[in-house]
């Protein structure tokens, strides 16, 4: 329960670590746009090596990547399946009986399956080498120019960084539920249907109970200390650009540029 | 020696940037039929260590021997449901386990789970619910509407109605009003003297350790620091404050009064004897 790695963040010391978390955010964007062009394999391959040299300068281990896109695979196939009974164009690529495989339903699954990764290594660069509080103060900064227009930018950083705050306090309590239950005997594994339902409800009524104990209580405790969403407050912690941020920019808006050029020359 | 720990070591998050060992080589046999108490500051590994007992956690290394059973790191999750059965493992603040509709019916999930039929599992379930003091009538009530320290008992009744022979308690107490924990803790030893059951209580009130206990295991740094009878455990106080936790009431006075210049002997562990000590000296003198 504790090896979830998708979205975790990593406490190291790199270059990346170190960067502005506004322009951090702001670079992942123009990347994820980047990999949304029709480039093909050739602007993939691009992208993908300069993905993992930022994985390499941040210092972050190939397994923790392959980890954090475990939980997808099951997605994937699902994918190719659906892919392979529907797609009907391209060239033959297998025929058995009236079965047939076409070479677009294998490339678009690969085409997606590229795209998937390369979304998942760009936002896990983001997550693991930036300290969820910094996250979203980042966030609630570059929503601020929107305030004029309504938007709550300080409440919708305030959530999610109390559901960030959460995230290792429910796994925490799920994995304790669960061995409780299973001091019962409670088998998540084995057993027949009826009681695999029970199983799992008797790990998820408890969490559900907990969780919103939990809410009312941090409500209770915010509101004791007289907190208003509303009100301006100062930050002890300051975001500072330096000229690694705008070098960071700068080569990330050259790949966006790289990559237009190879999607509509 | 029906329970013990040979050379176990366990590590969290092996193979992570988040790995940190949380037991040492710990080497450790329980007494059965008795009342042992696991006491030790937080994060010494007292909570990872009763864990291991009925194969919630495997050792990373070394062997846990528990009744006929051999825990090893390569154990199959699969084998390990009758051991369950036999060691009963209440953990902290239980009550969050509670998810049925009635309080009867939570009681009754553990021994169904372990195989009991319906009837079974309500008679050991009404038994063991009267043993914790929950009257009959709250039984069909929901268990979510009951106070902290009702939830609490229909918590561990919920182990008890899977009757085992070994009943191993993370901090019961803890967060109960005085009068509570002390009902809980006379639960425990009459479930101890009357149904010879061996007990196992993590806790930090070194009240209870006194008072109930036969032998404490302290841990220290995810290590056996002493394993003792109680009362030899607590004619040496030394040991207490150099970990920083407070004697029983009654020990500190006693160790207050030797420091004046009283002399009173070893063994006094009760307030009835010390009292009489106290008495024996001060006539003495006159």
């Amino acid at each position: 329960m504790n090896n979830i790695a998708l979205g975790r963040y990593i406490p190291m010391n790199s270059v990346i670590h170190k960067l502005d978390p506004r322009y951090k955010i702001i670079a992942m964007f123009i990347l994820l746009v980047a990999v949304f062009l029709p480039t093909g394999f050739q602007g993939y391959g691009i992208l993908a090596v300069f993905v993992l040299g930022t994985l390499l300068l941040a210092k972050l281990k190939l397994n923790f990547i392959i980890k954090a896109m475990k939980p997808m695979m099951f997605m994937l196939v699902f994918l190719l399946v659906i892919n392979i009974l529907v797609l009907r164009t391209g060239y033959v690529l297998f025929s058995y009986g009236g079965f047939t495989i076409y070479s677009d339903a294998i490339f678009q699954t690969l085409y997606i399956t590229v795209r998937l990764a390369l979304m998942i290594m760009i936002t896990t660069v983001l997550t693991a080498t930036t300290k969820p509080l910094d996250l979203t103060l980042g966030i609630e900064d570059l929503l601020s120019p929107f305030k004029r227009f309504h938007v709550p930018a300080h409440e919708i950083a305030m959530m999610i960084s109390i559901a960030l705050r959460f995230i290792p306090t429910l796994i925490e309590e799920t994995d304790r539920i669960m061995k409780a239950q299973a001091s019962r005997g409670v088998d998540l594994k084995e057993g027949k249907f009826k009681e695999k339902i029970m199983a799992i409800l008797s790990l998820i009524v408890p969490l559900f109970v907990s969780s919103f104990q939990r809410a009312e209580d941090l409500a209770d405790a915010m509101e004791a200390r007289g907190y208003v969403p509303s009100q301006s407050r100062t930050r002890y912690k300051q975001l500072k650009r330096t000229w690694k941020d705008t070098v960071m920019i700068l080569i990330t808006l050259s790949v966006l540029g790289l990559m237009f050029f190879l999607a509509f020359r | 020696m029906p329970i013990a720990f040979e050379k176990v070591s366990y590590e969290y998050s092996v193979g992570t940037p988040f790995a940190h060992g949380a037991l040492n080589e710990v080497d450790l046999a329980i007494e059965m039929g008795k009342v042992t108490a696991i006491i030790g500051s937080t994060g010494s590994g007292k909570t990872t260590l009763v864990q291991h007992l009925n194969a919630l956690l495997l050792p990373t290394s070394g062997t846990v021997l528990v009744l006929d059973r051999t825990i090893t790191s390569k154990n199959k999750p699969k084998s390990l449901k009758s051991l369950r059965k036999n060691v009963g493992l209440v953990f902290q603040f239980p009550e969050y386990q509670l998810f049925e509709e009635t309080i009867i019916k939570d009681v009754m999930f553990g021994p169904l789970n372990f195989g009991c039929t319906q009837e079974e599992a309500y008679t050991k379930s009404c038994n063991a619910l009267k043993v914790c003091g929950i009257d009959e009538s709250l039984f069909e009530k929901s268990p979510l509407d009951l106070s902290g320290g009702q939830k609490r008992r229909v918590a561990i009744a919920g182990i008890l109605a899977i009757d085992p022979q070994v009943l191993v308690l993370d901090e019961p107490t803890a967060g109960l009003d005085p009068q509570g924990s002390k009902q809980m803790m006379q639960l425990f030893m009459q479930l101890n003297r009357q149904y010879d059951k061996t007990v196992l209580i993590v806790t930090h009130d070194m009240e209870h350790v006194l008072n109930y206990c036969d032998n404490v295991v302290v841990m220290n740094e995810g290590k056996v620091l002493t394993h003792q009878r109680v009362s030899d455990f607590f004619n040496e106080l030394t040991l207490l404050q150099n970990m920083n936790i407070n004697p029983p009431h009654v020990l500190y006075l006693r160790e207050e009064l030797k420091k004046c210049g009283f002399h009173l002997g070893d063994g006094l562990h009760d307030l009835a004897s010390l009292a009489k000590a106290i008495a024996a000296e001060v006539n003495s003198h006159e």
